[in-house]
């Protein structure tokens, strides 16, 4: 009974072909897969195999020109939980959440998560203490482990300078976050291929890569000259109880910064303790403000430089000068009648600069300012710098001529002014200035990156700098500087005294009060600008920032090194040779604070009562007192007269 | 009936073992690491060699019993099979999701393994005995798939959409071959697609099955997650493969290695050459099964050898096709390959059926 037939035989047949053609079909698919895919496949896969486990770089310490730590690295235990190892997750989350302090519900969560190993919240850098009771508790899964924190030796000193870190150690501020890329280095890690639960695939190669740690960067700054800087800080802080307070120190030469700081300030290892606006404003480079007349040297350098005026002409100063139908006063009401020029910028005499002024014309003297760096940024390797503002040249007449000559209508930093004096002063080249001096190997203490002096340009002669160095060491021989005299060190600057601007209008009764100085005048070594901010005592410009100046010039000069001088100019009054000066009163009845302030910033005045003017005054007007007596003044609103 | 017996098909039994020890070592290979637990990297090889020795043995058997006595047998077989299938969902085990499993002892069966061989056999016999009404819809093509069918819904309610799949396939091959009309056919493929249609739109978890194969770094985590797991695997290989014992996958990433991810592991391991000679080792043994169903002394013989080696085919495509990500993912063991007792033991049994038909071959 054979029932078979040849259709049923045709049918298996086109069975088999249909059968032979999908398996040669799945070898082509399987040929595609391994071959054509398989590289593209790999890569993906290896993605997935492949686990790092972090070494954390050390980073680069922060030291001064000589090598004084500033910031470096102290080790902080950190807790780390390793979810595999962990026996009863519920009762380690409850013991740690009671040491740590935290939500035992969330340290449950966070350290259970399907990771490798993970943070216990609350954990990071915590007390020995703390640490210590962890590992008392020997719960398994639980390590506590050295994590590095950043470490100030010298507390707040530079903190706005230095900036800080975050939790990851990462810069935040400051020249931690500048130069956050050299400063962290290269994390390394073991590399390895895992399996889907985590662990070590065996004969799967591990591979290590060590980290490399940051560079330490040594900085233009020598600690010894910033801790002077700090201690005038603090004692104007106390002194005058001032808004704010702040210093610069500079090679004029280099551009290098020698120091720098202000108040109020911060311990950056607990910069949450503080508002933001005193961590986030570094005041040196971020103020900007009417400088006043330090700025006066920029005027002279012009004039000299032009060949407008010369040190020995003749000028007379009736204590006033009519620009464009408005008379603009001097300081002195009176005048300094018959003068020198020399004996202008000794006096500080307003006329006598507005002249200078309007001999420049206003294109050439604003040329010199941008020349000299005011309107743009230094680019000083800071965070936080400003432009500060001046005039719009169509909108500057004869009168923001006058005034701009003498440093009212302008809006300047203070490294601006650094930056433009110390070209003034240093044979007429522009500097940009600089913190970060030299990087060097962290193990090796190799250097492997060094910033040189960056000229900027040309901006005067150096016969005209010399000119001006000669100037303003006679300012403090023989003017309105003379607070800043140190026998021996030739010391050259200026006094300023700029009346606050808040929302484009003058304050009544606020002041900045400032002083610009270097030494020695032959071969400046030093550039040294203070500036008080409103000071509560009413003692007025030379006399509360210049004994600043001069004292952090004397006492880096003697930690420089640097020999006393013989051929100095001869200070008119020498208070150590028994020599006395004296001086008459002058009237001072019937003026405006403002006039007194901006005028009579070198005599010590006591002041009573409340109102806009003086309405009466002791000793009276014409009376000669030594140098240094103090003046009684009483305010009152201003009588009819 | 007396035919006179010659020996049986070198060529099937030299493949069917070449393959059978490609699995167990690949079964060890592959199974090796998730068999730690168990304290014993031998735990799952070891129980693939005892299956495949009980197999063998089972093969030698069947090898040797002249296929008539199946005629006999295959109504038993069938009912037994539909009995086994509704047992299975009263008191089965549920192992991922699906109720297929019947525990005896340490060592569970699987009904649905059993149903299709039930099915090939009554089939055959049901076809070879009406085959004149086979061309005929209502008295031919009807009571012939209603044959699979009560098998297939069986087997859906646990459900294992694998070996439904391969039992209905199976089942429609022999009719094919039989004689069944192609008009019939097409009406048929109609209506599969319907109902195709049908059972993705009823069970939304079907839907993310068939875009997960099309795409599956859609979603790599959820749905795409086995297949790409098995293409890092197979990818990876190469043309010569990481080296027996080499494999990545199988570390945890890959799903039960040693089971319907076998071909993965073995394309990791051995590479193009190791995957492509094992697919070349099916090819031969589809051909010698085919002729064996085409040299056949009687229809039934035919019909027979071709469900049982039609049966193999379908499980090779689809697995393949399934972990080379060109179908979606269907849970389907690899003949001779994936470790596991009832599919292996019924496997061998079966070719020990083809081989005693070649031995009767014109």
């Amino acid at each position: 009974m054979r029932v078979s037939n040849v259709t049923v035989r045709r049918r298996i047949f086109v069975a088999l072909v249909i059968g032979i053609v999908l398996y040669t079909a799945l070898i082509t698919r399987l040929g595609y897969v391994q071959l054509v895919q398989g590289p593209w496949l790999q890569d993906k896969a290896l993605k997935l195999w492949n686990r790092n486990i972090p070494f954390e770089a050390k980073r680069g310490r922060i030291l001064d020109r000589n090598g004084d730590e500033l910031v470096t690295n102290i080790s902080v235990p950190t807790v780390m939980a390793i979810p595999v190892q962990l026996e009863d997750a519920r009762e380690t989350a409850r013991k740690l959440a009671v040491i740590l302090g935290q939500d035992e519900e969330k340290v449950y969560k966070d350290i259970t998560k399907r990771e490798m190993i993970n943070r216990v919240p609350g954990g990071r850098k915590i007390s020995t203490e703390k640490a210590k009771q962890i590992q008392e508790l020997n719960l398994p899964g639980i390590e506590v482990v050295e994590d590095t924190q950043r470490f100030y030796p010298h507390g707040t000193m530079a903190a706005h300078l230095l900036g800080f870190t975050g939790i990851d150690n990462q810069g935040l501020t400051g020249l931690e976050r500048l130069y956050d890329e050299y400063l962290k280095g290269q994390p390394g890690y073991v590399s390895y291929l895992a399996d889907a639960r985590g662990k070590s695939m065996p004969g799967g190669e591990e591979q290590y890569v060590a980290p490399v740690d940051g560079m330490d960067m040594y900085l233009t700054i020598d600690s010894t000259i910033q801790s002077f800087i700090e201690r005038e800080l603090d004692q104007a802080m106390v002194a005058y109880q001032p808004d704010d307070v702040l210093a610069i120190a500079m090679n004029p030469k280099t551009g290098e910064i020698l120091g720098m700081g202000s108040r109020p300030t911060f311990q950056p290892d607990r910069y949450k303790d503080y508002p933001s606006e005193v961590y986030n404003r570094n005041l040196p480079i971020w103020k900007t403000y009417e400088p006043g007349s330090t700025f006066k040297i920029v005027t002279l350098a012009a004039a000299l430089n032009e060949g407008v005026v010369s040190l020995n002409e003749g000028f007379y100063d009736p204590g006033y000068i009519v620009v464009a139908g408005k008379r603009l006063r001097c300081w002195k009401r009176q005048g300094h009648g018959q003068e020198t020029m020399l004996e202008v910028v000794e006096n500080s005499c307003n006329p006598g600069f507005v002249t200078m002024g309007q001999r420049l014309q206003k294109e050439r003297l604003f040329d010199y300012i941008k020349k000299f760096g005011f309107g743009q940024k230094t680019g000083i390797d800071l965070i936080g710098e400003e432009n500060g503002l001046l005039f719009h040249m169509n909108r500057v007449g004869p009168v923001e001529l006058g005034t701009t000559s003498f440093g009212q209508g302008v809006s300047v930093t203070p490294i601006q002014q650094m930056a433009a004096v110390a070209a003034a002063i240093n044979g007429g080249k522009l500097m940009k200035p600089y913190v970060a001096k030299e990087w060097r190997d962290s193990v090796t203490h190799d250097v492997v990156g060094r910033t040189l002096p960056t000229e900027v340009r040309q901006v005067i002669t150096p016969e005209t700098s010399a000119k001006v160095r000669y100037a303003l060491e006679s300012v403090v021989a023989r003017g309105t500087g003379n607070k800043a005299y140190i026998e021996g060190y030739r010391v050259g600057g200026k006094t300023g005294t700029a009346q606050k601007v808040k929302n484009g209008r003058y304050v009544n009764g606020e002041y900045i009060v400032s002083f610009i100085g270097f030494a020695p005048a032959d071969d400046p070594q030093i550039l040294v600008y203070f500036a008080v901010d409103n000071p509560k005592a009413l003692a007025f410009g030379g006399l509360i920032a210049a004994p600043s100046v001069k004292s952090i010039i004397e006492s880096s000069l003697q930690h420089m090194g640097v020999p006393k001088r013989k051929n100095g100019i001869a200070r008119e009054y020498n208070p150590a040779l028994g020599q006395t000066r004296y001086v008459e009163v002058p009237n001072m009845v019937g003026l405006s604070m403002q006039e007194v302030v901006t005028t009579y910033d070198t005599l010590p005045l006591v002041v009573s009562g409340k109102g806009t003017h003086v309405i009466s005054q002791s000793p009276a007007p014409g009376v000669k007192i030594e140098e240094g007596s103090k003046i009684r003044i009483h305010l009152g609103d201003k009588s009819a007269d | 009936m007396s035919k006179s017996r010659s020996a049986p098909d070198f060529v099937i039994i030299f493949a069917t073992l070449f393959l059978l020890g490609i699995g167990i070592v690949m079964v060890y290979s592959a199974s090796a690491i998730v068999a730690q637990k168990f304290n014993d990297p031998f735990f799952f090889a070891k129980r693939q060699l005892i299956f495949a020795l009980l197999g063998i043995t089972s093969m030698y058997l069947t090898m040797n019993l002249d296929y008539w006595i199946w005629k006999r047998w295959a109504k038993i077989g069938f009912y037994a099979s539909i009995g086994l299938l509704i047992l299975v969902l009263v008191i089965g085990i549920e192992v991922n999701g699906s109720k297929s499993w019947l525990g005896i002892g340490a060592f569970g069966i699987q009904p649905g393994e059993f149903a299709k061989l039930g099915v090939v056999a009554f089939l055959a016999r049901w076809l070879s005995d009406n085959q004149k009404q086979i061309v005929q819809f209502r008295k031919g093509l009807v009571p012939a798939l209603a044959i699979p069918a009560v098998c297939f819904g069986l087997i859906m309610l646990q459900p294992d959409l694998g070996t439904g799949t391969v039992l209905m396939g199976t089942a429609l091959v022999m009719i094919f071959a039989a004689g069944a009309k192609i008009s019939h056919f097409a009406g048929l493929g109609v209506l599969g697609l319907a109902g195709f249609v049908g059972l993705v739109l009823s069970a939304p978890y079907r839907i993310k099955r068939i875009t997960s194969f099309l795409d599956p770094w859609q979603d790599p985590l959820n749905t795409g997650y086995q297949i790409i797991q098995s293409l890092y695997a197979i990818g990876p290989g190469g043309l010569f493969g990481l080296g027996l014992g080499q494999s990545r996958q199988k570390h945890f990433y890959l799903p039960e290695p040693y089971n319907d991810f076998i071909f993965s592991v073995i394309a990791e391991e051995l590479g193009f050459v190791g995957g492509s000679l094992v697919l070349l080792l099916f090819l031969l043994l589809l051909w010698r099964g085919m002729r064996t169903a085409i040299t056949a002394p009687d229809l039934f013989g035919s019909l027979l050898a071709l469900g049982i080696i039609g049966m193999i085919a379908i499980q090779v495509v689809i697995n393949v096709g399934v972990v080379t990500g060109m179908f979606p993912v269907t849970g389907i063991t690899l003949p001779f390959l994936s470790y596991g007792g009832s599919s292996l033991t019924l496997m061998l049994t079966g070719v020990g059926v083809l081989l005693n038909i070649s031995r009767f071959s014109r």
